[in-house]
């Protein structure tokens, strides 16, 4: 029986597109009719939402060792 | 992409074009090649040591050893994997050093739990379904309470988990080029970064429980 707990562990499977022959199939079939773990997904999806919309540009190169690999740089070979 | 040679793929566009520069000499090239990956890599590397500190300087050691392999850059990876695994094998043996390894390859025990076991019945139905939010248009401050939060409790996920969810979703890392950086099988991967997203899923849930909306 492809219960809740199966459709869930497969979500991200799912997600990244390696779901494949009948657990593909069952896996859709039990989305279509379960409310709760639909919900779920959508949760699922929009924690990886948000974190794609965590800012990026924190944590910058320290000037003085952005400096100091380029001195490297500089000298190498 | 396809272009139907037996060769190994060709690093994404621009590689072979920044490799020439680095070759060449072009500071600036050189430069805007470590702000673009600093950060990523200091994430990276803070899955196998503590401190801020040492992951700083395990960057900037694996940087050193960019400037000084980078005419064997073979391109055979992309750039930003074969910066990840210097980086990574740097990281590794300073791991070692200071007795703490990562398991990315086994899965740990917290790795190989049910994920989120109380809210199933026996036979894996829902006994305490995801409780509902409202996820459609949030205010702008809601939004970006809610993402803070998720910041928060990624910061709270095992090294492994971390790292891999951070690659993927705020680097925008492939699959490829985790499981290649990370030396980490593709179900592996797939394993620690749906168990990363599952928890912080449910630090969501607890966020907006919190709030009562």
């Amino acid at each position: 029986m492809f219960s809740c707990r199966d459709a869930t562990h497969l979500m991200t499977e799912e997600r990244e597109g390696t779901l494949s022959g009948v657990t593909k199939a069952r896996y859709r079939l039990h989305m279509l009719l379960c409310p709760h773990c639909k919900v779920y997904r959508r949760q699922l999806d929009q924690a990886v939402e948000l974190l794609k919309e965590i800012p990026r540009d924190e944590a910058p190169v320290p000037p003085e060792v952005e400096d100091r690999l380029v001195e490297a740089f500089r000298k190498r070979g | 992409m396809n272009d139907g040679a037996a060769a190994p793929l060709p690093p994404p566009d621009g590689d072979a074009e920044v490799v020439r520069r680095l070759r060449a000499g072009d500071e600036a090239c050189f430069r805007q090649l470590v702000r673009e990956h600093h950060r990523a890599l200091l994430r990276v590397a803070l899955a196998f040591v503590e401190s801020e500190a040492a992951a700083e300087e395990i960057v900037q050691d694996a940087w050193l050893g960019v400037v000084s392999g980078i005419d064997a850059f073979e391109g055979r990876s992309s750039l930003r994997t074969w910066i990840g695994r210097i980086l990574v094998n740097r990281a590794r043996t300073r791991g070692v050093r200071d007795k703490r390894s990562v398991p990315f390859s086994s899965l740990s025990d917290d790795e190989s739990a049910p994920v989120e076991p109380d809210r199933f019945t026996k036979g894996g139905f829902w006994s305490a379904p995801p409780s509902r939010w409202d996820a459609s248009p949030e205010s702008l401050v809601l939004r970006k309470e809610a993402r803070e939060h998720i910041e928060r409790e990624l910061t709270t996920l095992p090294p492994a988990q971390r790292t891999v969810v951070t690659l993927r979703d705020l680097e925008g890392w492939s699959s490829e080029e985790v499981c290649n950086v990370l030396d980490v099988s593709e179900t592996n991967q797939r394993v620690l970064l749906h168990r990363g997203r599952t928890r912080l899923r449910a630090a969501l849930e607890r966020y907006h429980a919190g709030k009562g909306v």
